[in-house]
């Protein structure tokens, strides 16, 4: 799955603040890649219904090619 | 769950991922990951050296993982974590070095070899804070508003029902708890002659 599809899924889960911080450089195949995913709980349960609206309008991270561990 | 899958694919999945953990177990990761594993990994992926010295060398080869999710933020003593995937645990017991005696860290896996294996690798430590058992990430076996922080580290991509899974985790976390997740994601498009193999699963 594309992280991008995942982070749609964590938003339409409900998860506040959801992101794909960025890619790990570990690779498992050709075509998949390590990648961090980030989100939070809402305190305010009414949060929910604008997090899931917000699945619709995403942005991934840059990918930039690096070794595993570079910064 | 994905539709184009039948129930054949399903079992080849299921049986697949458990076989190669369980492999993996037995024999440790150098049958299975192209990317770096044990210390090697860790210290890539920038984990706290500290916490690295606290856990025998024996222990960290088994670790498998595709990033760091201790990098996504602060995980406070006193604190309960839950690790969905565990495997041999070392996560788990990282986790367990930065909540402290306070703390409360669960690690869950479904492969059974896996759970004896970081059960046995605890055993050795004095951690009473951690404990593993056999679970699904689709049907976390704890109540509502549990954990203060979810972790989880190249698993959550083998699971078949990622709505239900990712609906569990929101469902045990308490309000304002965090999810810091690493996984393996799709990058490139599949060719062809791989697209749709139930095999791609635990590759």
């Amino acid at each position: 799955m594309p992280g991008k599809d995942f982070l749609a899924l964590m938003l339409k889960a409900g998860f506040h603040r959801a992101s794909l911080k960025s890619y790990t450089g570990f690779k498992s195949s050709p075509y998949t890649e390590g990648a961090l995913f980030y989100g939070e709980k809402p305190v305010d349960p009414e949060m929910r219904k604008d997090i899931e609206a917000q699945a619709e309008h995403l942005a991934e991270p840059t990918k930039v090619e690096c070794a595993p561990g570079s910064s | 769950m994905s539709p184009e899958l039948t129930e054949s694919d399903i079992r080849t999945i299921r049986e697949g991922i458990r076989g190669k953990y369980a492999q993996v177990a037995a024999t440790g990761t150098g049958c299975c990951f192209q990317y770096p594993t044990g210390r090697e990994g860790m210290v890539l992926q920038g984990y706290p050296g500290e916490v690295l010295e606290k856990i025998p060398a024996d222990i960290l080869a088994a670790f498998c993982g595709v990033g760091n999710p201790f990098s996504l933020g602060t995980i406070h003593p006193g604190e309960a974590v839950l690790d969905i995937g565990c495997g041999a645990g070392v996560d788990s017991l990282v986790a367990a070095h930065l909540v402290g005696p306070a703390g409360r860290v669960i690690g869950v896996d479904v492969t059974v070899e896996m759970i004896a294996k970081a059960r046995s690798n605890l055993e050795r430590l004095d951690l009473p804070q951690v404990s593993f058992q056999i679970g699904e990430a689709e049907s976390l076996p704890f109540p509502d508003h549990d954990f203060h922080v979810i972790i989880s580290n190249g698993v959550l991509n083998l699971t078949l029902n990622k709505k239900k899974v990712l609906a569990e985790a929101y469902r045990v976390l308490k309000p304002g708890g965090r999810f810091m997740v690493a996984d393996q994601v799709l990058v490139a498009a599949l060719p062809p002659e791989l697209a749709g193999k139930a095999e791609n699963w635990f590759q």
